[in-house]
């Protein structure tokens, strides 16, 4: 990779400080999430997921059907996982871009990720350069268990034989078949991977594998690779709560499988609808890492008609 | 109003006898199911009017039925910047810098598409850079806050045929490889009616007073992928855009 020179850096810097504006460091205030009613973008009384806004927990009426018999989750959610946003394990310390809080990991129980030692290396190196190499800030999709603890939240929609998120952020989705189909061969990789669903009792789980390694859990340079294999399970508690847990599994770089856990509050607005993020669209990283790289993107001619 | 009654005539005009038959399966709140995915076998995105073949772009024909001449009603200095827009294409198409694509483009891109519905909610999900409509079924009117790549698309039935509103929609997309283009007073009203168990008739009116001289319209077929399992799969336009970058170097 070509070393990066000094305007670069500062064309990074900029962007980076641009994308914070999105994602502000956390500040000690913020830390224990649920008692500042601070989070930006919701009705005020709300909770925070990070900085951003998260529905107050309360309770809701008992869980309905969808016309198809799957329990319904179909709404506006947003996340509750801590800080994992910025990191998805307990980060004490504060570091580039990040301040210190809890991250989403209940096991192992130091709340860390079990990283093979060559792996942590990996992820340390990550880290120090996470202004430039952070999947989000080039406009990438998350993976998954990414997608489920996305900033702004998403929508669940329930059409016959499928769950539907659509997701605020860079307005992406993803539609898990749950008809019982296999996966798709392993052959073809994505960044968002190959999900198929199935309900078991109340609880919807969801197997996903295919993905490219190309994604991050967080800003923090907490990495994947190819060999990621996830579990999720989403349990709707009442009409306005969803438990979710998810074991991720890769021998290639971890010592053990571990889990996160959170929670997904209904939004209160009865008016919510999605706004559009736009990011490949006003992202001026995208001349950064393109041409300042050496490459010129928009004279690469037809990609696509 | 002479145009309306044209377009009317053009919807009764274009569906054939036997698919005046069909009556589409019903969703359990009763309308007519559009879901599963679908994808034109049509060149419109390389140009919506009638075009000669050139490199990565197959001869079509129009899918212009409104004016008969299957060409777009540009006012003179339009048709001018269309010109200019084709000339340069190679680096002006907003898709080359993978935009999302904007309506109606998104709907004959040659990538396939899902359709599913909610009673609240027809969602339509690209796979060209994971494009996605949300077509409010609620009878909310469109918001007046902002512009949006994809609009703002708010539906309603009119019999079996699902009858979109699209505004708020930005000035910088394009309807086609070859140029053609709105502004932001861009108005487009969808007719999108299961006409066969496999096939989706898809009608656009455009209407944009600062570059046509009238309203137009567009009508093509969209076909059911019938593959065992098939699904959407992705393409992540602008992360293949870095990768073609840094081969460049």
């Amino acid at each position: 990779m070509k070393k990066l020179n000094t305007l670069n850096l500062l064309v990074a810097a900029v962007t980076a400080s641009a994308l914070m504006t999105f994602a502000p460091i956390p500040g000690e205030g913020q830390q224990k999430g649920g008692r500042g009613g601070k989070g930006k973008g919701g009705p005020p009384g709300g909770e925070q997921y990070g900085p951003y806004y998260a529905a107050p927990v309360t309770p809701g009426e008992p869980v309905g059907r969808t016309p198809d018999g799957q329990p319904d989750m179909q709404g506006f959610w947003t996340p509750r996982f801590n800080q994992a946003i910025f990191e998805v394990q307990d980060h004490p310390t504060r570091q580039p871009g990040i301040g210190p809080g809890k991250g989403a990991i209940v096991d192992p129980a130091d709340g860390r990720i079990p990283y093979k030692p060559e792996a942590a290396a990996k992820a340390k190196e990550l880290m120090s350069k996470n202004i430039y190499l952070e999947p989000e800030a080039h406009c990438y999709v998350s993976g998954v268990p990414h997608a489920a603890y996305q900033q702004f939240g998403y929508q669940i929609v329930q059409p016959a034989g499928y769950v539907l998120f659509l997701t605020e952020y860079a307005h992406t989705y993803r539609a898990v078949p749950t008809d019982g189909r296999p996966h798709i061969s392993p052959n073809v990789k994505m960044f968002r991977g190959d999900s198929v669903g199935k309900w078991a009792g109340g609880t919807l789980v969801i197997d996903t594998t295919n993905q490219n390694g190309k994604t991050w859990f967080d800003m923090a340079g907490n990495f994947t690779t190819p060999a990621i294999h996830v579990v999720e399970r989403f349990t709707p508690v009442d009409t306005n709560n969803i438990n979710y847990e998810a074991v991720v599994d890769d021998s290639t770089i971890y010592t053990q499988p571990w889990k996160i856990v959170g929670q997904l509050g209904r939004h209160p607005d009865k008016n919510m609808e999605l706004m559009e993020f736009a990011c490949v669209e006003g992202n001026q990283d995208l001349v950064h890492y393109t041409e300042g790289a050496g490459g010129k993107a928009k004279e690469k001619g037809p990609l696509t008609h | 109003m002479r145009y309306r009654t044209a377009v009317i005539l053009s919807v009764i005009a274009s569906v054939p006898l036997a698919a005046q038959s069909y009556k589409a399966p019903r969703t359990p709140d009763g309308h007519p199911d559009l879901q599963g995915i679908w994808q034109v076998m049509n060149t419109a995105a390389v140009n919506l009017e009638d075009h000669i073949a050139m490199l990565d772009m197959p001869a079509g024909r129009s899918v212009i039925v409104d004016p008969p001449d299957g060409k777009i009603p540009y006012k003179p200095a339009a048709a001018q910047q269309q010109k200019e827009n084709f000339k340069n294409r190679a680096k002006a198409d907003p898709l080359n810098v993978c935009y999302i694509p904007g309506v109606p483009r998104v709907m004959y891109l040659p990538f396939p598409m899902q359709i599913v519905q909610t009673p609240k909610y027809v969602v339509i999900a690209s796979e060209f850079a994971h494009s996605l409509r949300r077509i409010y079924m609620d009878g909310s009117k469109h918001p007046d806050v902002a512009l949006f790549w994809i609009g703002d698309s708010r539906g309603h039935w009119e019999g079996d045929t699902l009858v979109v509103d699209v505004a708020n929609n930005l000035p910088d997309t394009w309807f086609d490889r070859s140029g053609n283009f709105h502004s932001d007073a861009l108005h487009i009203v969808e007719r999108i009616t299961r006409t066969e168990p496999d096939l989706l008739t898809y009608e656009a009116t455009l209407d944009d007073a600062n570059v046509f001289t009238r309203p137009w319209t567009i009508r093509m077929l969209l076909y059911r992928h019938r593959e065992p399992d098939f699904k959407l799969l992705e393409y992540e336009c602008n992360a293949y855009l870095e990768d073609a970058a840094k081969e460049s170097r």
